[in-house]
């Protein structure tokens, strides 16, 4: 089965059409426009760099976050709607789990970090398990020094991955023996997502569009100002 | 059809509609540019009443969740397979940034899924021709009075996709001052339903307060409205508050109907036609036809549901766009603060 995966949750832009050989092609881009602008062209692209026509998808996997919420929208807004069109069913994949499964040869637990802005992250820890990682804590946000708080609990030497611990690197690496995983891994990838989506979809483990949820983690900003109220309005019903 | 031969553009073309610009999420398909085979709204009212706005990531993520049920309800309803659907037409702007990228994102995702044209939509100009989709004889040259939370404007519409403006609110939109003025009198959210609800216990003559620019112009100004009707409440704290909401919308839709008639007059237009979210409002209905019989112009009055926000405008003015522009590059995005060109 082909699976069309996408990858919106953080400033990356990722796209990658997997089956059972493996990841088949990939685009990604983590600078320049942004999601909405990027995403459909991409894969466009990508189906006919790859000579595969998008009806030939059987599932459409996406990264649910947790991530800039925006974006990530995005990524989920286009995959319902490209799930809903082909009548497939989907299957959603956390940004964390795809920052964590790269790393899953390293000898030691993982810190899979994503950069919440506000000064905040999002993070979990996994460890390394035969053919994969196992996540063992919940996804959570908090902030760089509830992080190095729990880095420091731990005593052990933690890999940190995500754009999150790159952002904070000298905060975390000041307090604790972490070592960082290589720049370029740390964007979640719509390679992991493919390939981790395929062991899922042959399990049929998957769900209908209409109720794949993001994990936002943090409940909306419930702010009114009439100044962005106003802009928001512009085209707004009374 | 695919999107690589250039689409002709007929009265059989069926356009899938897709708005979520503010606080409605809202499909519909349109056939031939005025016919509206089948059309959805869901409204967020609920959701975003009890912060007494709309908070953009509350209507962000309820438009995540609503969409593809509406979507999948007009193909329902209209009784055809997607094959059948001949392009895709989307609001990229104005409105919530956040909430506009929903609707973009979906709409380009299907018009490539379908390999259909995408057209991406301004919602001022889906609010001009909301009315041709319940009478297409409308003729040119019309004045059309724009009234909506953020907008309160006298276009004249020339021809399609030819467009003027006679004058805007140089401060508040009509449909800000109701909202404002229901908030100041603890009344409910959205303002306008509400204050209109509460005037028809009140007396309209209660108070007088300003019309303001009244014989001035075709701008408008309603931030001086709004501050003194709270003046007069704090100097008169028991006054009947449907006295003051009446006395209030007297005084806005007093204003809006002798404008919209001043103008529809100046530019010898041959009817004048109301909408926007305000364009609800029992009283500004009642006056505005009123005026147009005064005055001898042909007025027209969509129905409440074509006023407020919904698809069937944005399909219908992406048939439009189709046939004089073509469809929109998938590299689009979403652009919060679009304005309608004119000429
Ligand atoms: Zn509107």
């Amino acid at each position: 089965m082909l699976i069309l995966g996408i990858e919106t949750a953080t400033q990356q832009v990722s796209v990658a059409i997997g089956g059972h050989e493996g990841v088949l092609g990939m685009f990604e881009v983590s600078r320049g426009r942004r999601h909405a602008e990027t995403l459909v062209p991409a894969i466009e692209f990508l189906c006919r760099q790859a000579d595969i026509e998008i009806c030939e998808f059987g599932a459409i996997a996406v990264d649910i976050g947790p991530g800039l919420f925006t974006g990530m929208r995005v990524g989920l807004a286009a995959g319902k709607a490209i799930a809903q069109a082909l009548r497939v069913p989907m299957i959603g994949i956390s940004s964390l789990d795809l920052l964590a499964f790269p790393l899953r040869h390293a000898d030691r637990t993982i810190a899979a970090v994503i950069d919440a802005r506000k000064g905040e992250l999002f993070y979990a820890f996994y460890r390394p398990v035969p053919g994969g990682v196992q996540r063992v804590t919940d996804p959570q946000v908090s902030s760089v020094d509830d992080l190095v708080a729990d880095l420091m609990a731990r005593g052990q030497n933690v890999v940190c991955v995500g754009d999150g611990a790159l952002r904070y690197r000298d905060e975390i690496s000041s307090g604790t023996m972490c070592d960082f995983a290589e720049q370029f891994l740390s964007h979640p990838s719509a390679a992991p997502l493919v390939q981790l989506a395929h062991a899922r979809a042959l399990r049929e483990d998957w769900v209908n569009p209409r109720d794949i949820q993001p994990m936002y983690l943090r409940a909306p900003d419930a702010q009114i100002n009439w100044a962005t109220r106003a802009a928001g309005r512009a085209g707004g019903a009374t | 059809m695919t999107a690589d031969e250039p689409l002709t553009v007929t009265d059989s073309t069926l356009v899938l509609g897709i708005e979520t610009s503010c606080d409605e999420t809202a499909a519909a398909l349109v056939m031939g540019g005025y016919d509206v085979v089948a059309s959805a709204v869901s409204t967020q009212i609920d959701l975003h009443a009890q912060f007494g706005g709309v908070v953009p990531e509350i209507a962000s993520r309820a438009h995540l969740d609503l969409l593809n049920p509406m979507v999948a309800r007009v193909i329902v309803e209209a009784g055809i397979t997607d094959d059948r659907i001949d392009a895709v037409a989307c609001t990229v702007g104005p409105g919530l940034i956040g909430a506009l990228l929903v609707g973009v994102s979906a709409a380009k995702a299907l018009a490539l899924t379908w390999d259909v044209p995408f057209v991406g939509i301004n919602h001022m100009e889906a609010h001009l021709y909301a009315a041709f989709l319940e009478d297409p004889t409308l003729e040119f040259p019309m004045v059309v009075l724009l009234v909506s939370g953020g907008h309160t404007m006298l276009i004249e519409m020339q021809d399609h996709g030819r467009y003027r403006l006679l004058g805007q609110t140089i401060d508040d939109a009509a449909g800000e001052a109701f909202d404002k003025v229901a908030r100041f009198l603890g009344l409910d959210y959205p303002g306008g339903p509400a204050i209109d609800r509460e005037a028809v216990h009140g007396d309209p003559e209660a108070i007088n307060f300003p019309r303001s620019m009244l014989h001035e112009g075709l701008d408008f100004s309603f931030s001086g409205l709004k501050t003194s009707v709270m003046n007069y409440v704090r100097k008169h704290p028991d006054v009947s508050t449907a006295d003051v909401a009446a006395s209030f919308q007297a005084a806005v839709v007093d204003v809006l109907v002798t404008k919209a008639r001043r103008a529809a007059e100046q530019a010898g237009a041959r009817g004048l036609v109301l909408g926007g979210g305000v364009a609800a409002n029992s009283l500004l209905r009642e006056r505005f036809l009123s005026v147009c019989t005064d005055a001898g112009i042909q007025g027209f009055l969509p129905s409440r549901a074509m006023c407020t926000d919904n698809a069937a405008m944005i399909a219908a003015v992406g048939w439009h766009r189709l046939r004089s522009d073509g469809p929109t590059a998938l590299d689009a995005g979403a652009y919060p603060n679009l304005r309608l060109q004119f000429m």
